[in-house]
């Protein structure tokens, strides 16, 4: 993909996560180390009063894939996100980008979601590329 | 607990660490990111990678596994664990990561102030955490905010 290839408004393809499990999530906490154990374990998430939640970490292991399946790997130079909400198992998240800028020396930012079915975001931010130039 | 803003300027040890490719995809299974150039270097070749790369997010994996768990990280930063929220992540990559690098991690606190909001006061956090690799190029900076409940 070439830095004249994306227009400001594009949309990228949405990419549909399936349902968050328990178990993806203690595969989660094993495979980065993250064991809080308001992830894992039931009575941490209700002394939290949250009831088990997923790792704000994996939604933004979602975003990424989408990012990487838009974008090559080896062109992403950022990306940044806020986690706004919860997210818990049995949730599907949809992975959303649009570009938002375009700037000098071919860098190319979009903005980008994930929401549930309901459509609550449940973490957003952007996410920076430098393309080659055609011309 | 004692003045958040005591964290400020606070440097965490520093520690080395492998990047695997096994670690690489365990993380991409546990995401069911199905990209096969974190998979295989034969695909991550094909797409013009000179080893496997790494995904976005892996660079958490370093940290928890080289460095601090999170207990130990919540113990250093005298944060009570479950009134934590992550808040915010930001990667910045400035040069390209493969299985088999080694990097070598430093981190500091470089924000730590309280607000009071209308549902009480909070701390927020922030650490920038620093990779380099074993040529000594800085290959990628991390940010994590931290929210902390009161």
């Amino acid at each position: 993909m070439y830095f004249e290839d994306l227009q400001v408004g594009d949309s990228f393809p949405v990419l549909k996560k399936d349902p968050i499990t328990r178990v993806q999530l203690v595969r989660f906490a094993g495979a980065t180390g993250d064991f809080n154990p308001l992830h894992t374990v039931e009575e941490v998430g209700e002394q939290a009063g949250t009831g088990i939640i997923a790792h704000g970490m994996l939604i933004m292991g979602m975003l990424s894939q989408g990012v990487t399946s838009w974008i090559s790997r080896k062109n992403i130079k950022r990306i940044q996100v806020r986690f706004s909400k919860m997210t818990y198992p049995g949730e599907s998240i949809e992975i959303i980008g649009r570009v938002i800028e375009k700037k000098a020396d071919n860098l190319v930012v979009s903005e980008l979601l994930a929401k549930n079915c309901e459509g609550d975001v449940k973490v957003s931010g952007i996410f920076e590329v430098k393309l080659q130039s055609r011309i | 607990m004692s003045n958040v803003k005591d964290l400020l300027g606070l440097e965490l040890e520093p520690y080395s660490m492998a990047v695997e490719k096994g670690k690489i995809k365990e993380l991409a299974i546990a995401i069911g990111d199905d990209n096969p150039i974190y998979y295989s270097l034969e695909a991550a070749k094909e797409a013009g990678y000179d080893g496997i790369p790494v995904p976005l997010t892996f660079l958490q994996v370093i940290e928890y596994h080289g460095g601090y768990g999170f207990q130990e990280k919540m113990e250093v930063l005298k944060l009570n664990p479950v009134k934590i929220l992550h808040g915010e992540q930001e990667y910045e990559y400035l040069g390209d990561i493969y299985a088999g690098d080694e990097l070598h991690v430093t981190s500091k606190i470089i924000r730590a102030d309280t607000k009071i909001g209308s549902s009480g006061g909070m701390d927020i956090v922030t650490e920038e955490t620093r990779f380099t690799n074993q040529k000594g190029e800085l290959v990628a900076i991390a940010k994590i905010t931290i929210i902390h409940r009161h």
